[in-house]
């Protein structure tokens, strides 16, 4: 029992000298601008979390390694733990913290009240504070128009919509993709379900089978486990898919037809541009389609589906929807 | 709601229930016949993790189904060593441990996909194997003869293990070591050799299971965490089967079938909470486990319990 107690200690102050090593040679380089990121999934899950490490990767690779850095605690969709690991970065100095998700709100508003030299962003959502970003971005907008299109391009007059849980980013998507369909044909029938997590590909792909054997030839969905989803639908001749969040076409080249990509580079950028100039929060970034954070990327491979004269009215209605003579209404 | 009830819905969702069960029907056989040696292994979800991340690797880099397939057996062998060591040698409280192994494995393949692939990549899984003659019965052709092998053989390790348990030796020595250690011990069986091999073979199916939610499928991809609580489902339903390998078929199937019920039953918008349907295959097996009071059966008495001769617990 001695030799144990004794073997913890032993164990204990090593990793406390580690800390205190770690810490030192984080004060030598001090005037580093240093970045941390928390994310609800994998740093490569395709989808949301990948879209923002690589715009917080780009912006400090624009800066010069030497200036800027990055660290990220991924994988933590729980809120509380979420809540230490922000507390954390900034206990340890960190000049910008992202929190990238809508779940992240309360902790991230508690710690940042106790770091007001700190700059914290979170998102999507609409609180703010003196020291506080919050980024929204419009994925309805990109979803009417993919909504539209789908309605001119379905053959079996069936849409499948494959959710995660009935909220935040996914619920927005949703709505503009149905009103989209809607406004071009009112009579197609959009089958809209939730596997009730963001992050159980199987089931994603099962729910797309569903739908599938339910007729519908076109179907999108959010979140990181649309993965599964799209395995779904390549598997199928004829069934094709709308992404979100990021380019997803690597993904499955012979089915997706265009992604929603959020430009998180310029997103970031923005943050630190107004960190450095002494402005460190208090406004709602949006990621739409007239700043250009938004960005409808077609799968070059899939053009053919996509007939000029089709592509030459989704422009016109892409440009409406930009300047607001289309409204998309979101969820009350 | 007619629409529902079309036959290709209807063939659909029994076809997807048997696909849904196949990873249960791996992961609970494999795991009834480690407690049926009284351990458990709470680290199926993270031998499964760890299964469907080097099944998937080896297959994508050697092209080769089955050399990723064997890969995943080595590696679910060695996941079973790791815990057969720390729950038999070194006496472990076995929840504990368990917890150790779910966490290993959940970090263990996350780490090796970053290393070595880095990000998500897709290949061609196993395709499905219709049975000449069976396939062409009616329903029941399209749901159980038109699957890929592994359905197959996770379909035929129900009456294998349930042989193995009942009619052989190496079944008796198993509930015995399981039932009453030390009287096992005074005939002259090993413990300890019946309990690795029982969670060792439990933990290769386990890491079958992974490797069934990647190259499983049709397009195969692994992703982190594919698992999502799969193995913990399988644990369960051991419980649930009351420690016979029917019983898990059963299990296997009920929760599958509903599961896949539910998915579709969302798509025709009944007008209620998606919540509802998502928890139906948690709440039926709950109540259904509740009800079964008839014929209830208990545990393998020396569940959890570690053997030391001469030392009752």
């Amino acid at each position: 029992m001695k030799k144990l107690l004794l073997s913890m200690m032993v164990l204990v102050l090593l990793a406390a000298g580690l800390v205190v090593v770690g810490c030192a040679a984080e004060e030598a380089q001090d005037d580093t601008l240093k970045i941390g990121l928390i994310l609800p999934s994998g740093r490569d899950d395709m989808s949301w979390s990948q879209g923002m490490y690589e715009g917080v990767n780009a912006v400090i690779a624009n800066m010069g390694a030497g200036n800027a850095r990055m660290a990220v605690t991924e994988n933590v969709p729980n809120p509380v733990d979420a809540g230490a690991a922000i507390r954390d970065y900034a206990n340890q100095g960190f000049n910008i913290i992202i929190a990238h998700g809508s779940q992240y709100q309360n902790p991230l508003m508690e710690v940042a009240a106790d770091f007001p030299e700190v700059t914290f962003a979170h998102g999507t959502a609409f609180e703010t504070a003196q020291n506080i970003f919050a980024y929204d971005p419009q994925a309805q907008l990109g979803a009417y128009l993919f909504g539209w299109l789908a309605a001119q391009m379905t053959e079996s007059q069936v849409l499948g919509i494959v959710g995660p849980v009935r909220a935040g980013d996914a619920i927005k998507y949703n709505y503009g993709f149905i009103q989209g369909v809607e406004a071009a044909d009112p009579s197609i029938r959009v089958l809209e379900s939730y596997t009730g997590s963001f992050g159980d590909n199987i089931q994603a792909k099962e729910m797309a089978e569903a739908h599938i054997n339910a007729r519908a030839d076109i179907l999108t969905g959010t979140a990181q486990q649309v993965v599964g989803a799209i395995q779904a639908v390549s598997e199928n001749d004829g069934v094709y898919w709308f992404a979100n969040d990021t380019d997803q076409s690597p993904l499955a080249p012979n089915s997706i037809i265009a992604s929603q990509a959020y430009s998180w580079e310029t997103v970031v950028q923005y943050m630190v541009d107004s960190h450095m100039a002494g402005k460190l929060g208090g406004e709602i970034i949006s990621l739409d389609l007239t700043n250009e954070r938004i960005q409808l990327v077609f799968n070059p491979v899939l053009m053919d589906l996509v007939p000029a004269d089709l592509m030459a009215e989704f422009e016109v209605l892409k440009a409406d929807v930009a300047s607001g003579a289309i409204q998309v209404r979101l969820p009350e | 709601m007619s629409e529902f009830f079309q036959a290709t819905v209807i063939l659909g969702l029994l076809t997807a229930g048997v696909r849904l069960a196949t990873p249960f029907l791996f992961a609970g056989l494999g795991e009834m016949l480690s407690q049926r040696s009284g351990v458990l292994n709470l680290g199926v979800e993270g031998i499964m993790l760890i299964g469907a991340f080097v099944s998937f690797y080896v297959a994508f880099e050697s092209g080769n189904l089955y050399l990723g397939l064997l890969a995943a057996v080595l590696a679910g062998g060695f996941m079973g060593l790791l815990t057969a060591f720390v729950s038999v040698t070194m006496k472990a409280v076995q929840g504990i441990s368990g917890i150790g192994i779910h966490i290993l494995g959940l970090g263990l393949s996350g780490l090796f996909f970053r290393l070595t692939m880095g990000s998500i990549s897709t290949m061609r899984g196993f395709p499905r194997l219709a049975i000449p003659i069976l396939k062409d019965i009616p329903v029941l052709g399209r749901v159980l003869f038109n699957q890929n092998w592994m359905v197959y053989a996770a379909l035929l390790l129900v009456p294998i293990s349930w042989a193995v348990i009942y009619k052989t030796t190496f079944g008796l020595k198993v509930r015995s070591v399981g039932e009453n250690p030390h009287a096992a011990d005074s005939l002259g069986i090993s413990v300890t050799r019946v309990r690795y091999i029982c969670v060792i073979i439990g933990s290769i199916m386990a890491s079958i299971a992974g490797a069934f939610l990647t190259i499983g499928q049709h397009e195969a991809a692994f992703v982190n965490n594919i698992a999502a609580g799969r193995g913990f489902i399988a644990v369960a339903l051991v419980y649930f089967a009351k420690w016979n390998p029917l019983g898990v078929l059963a299990g296997a199937f009920l929760f599958s079938m509903i599961d896949a019920f539910q998915l579709r039953i969302q798509i025709i918008d009944i007008g209620i909470p998606y919540e509802i349907p998502v928890m139906l295959p948690y709440i039926v097996t709950i109540v259904v486990l509740a009800l079964s009071t008839r014929g209830r059966v208990l545990g393998p008495t020396a569940l959890t319990k570690p053997f030391v001769r001469g030392v009752h617990t």
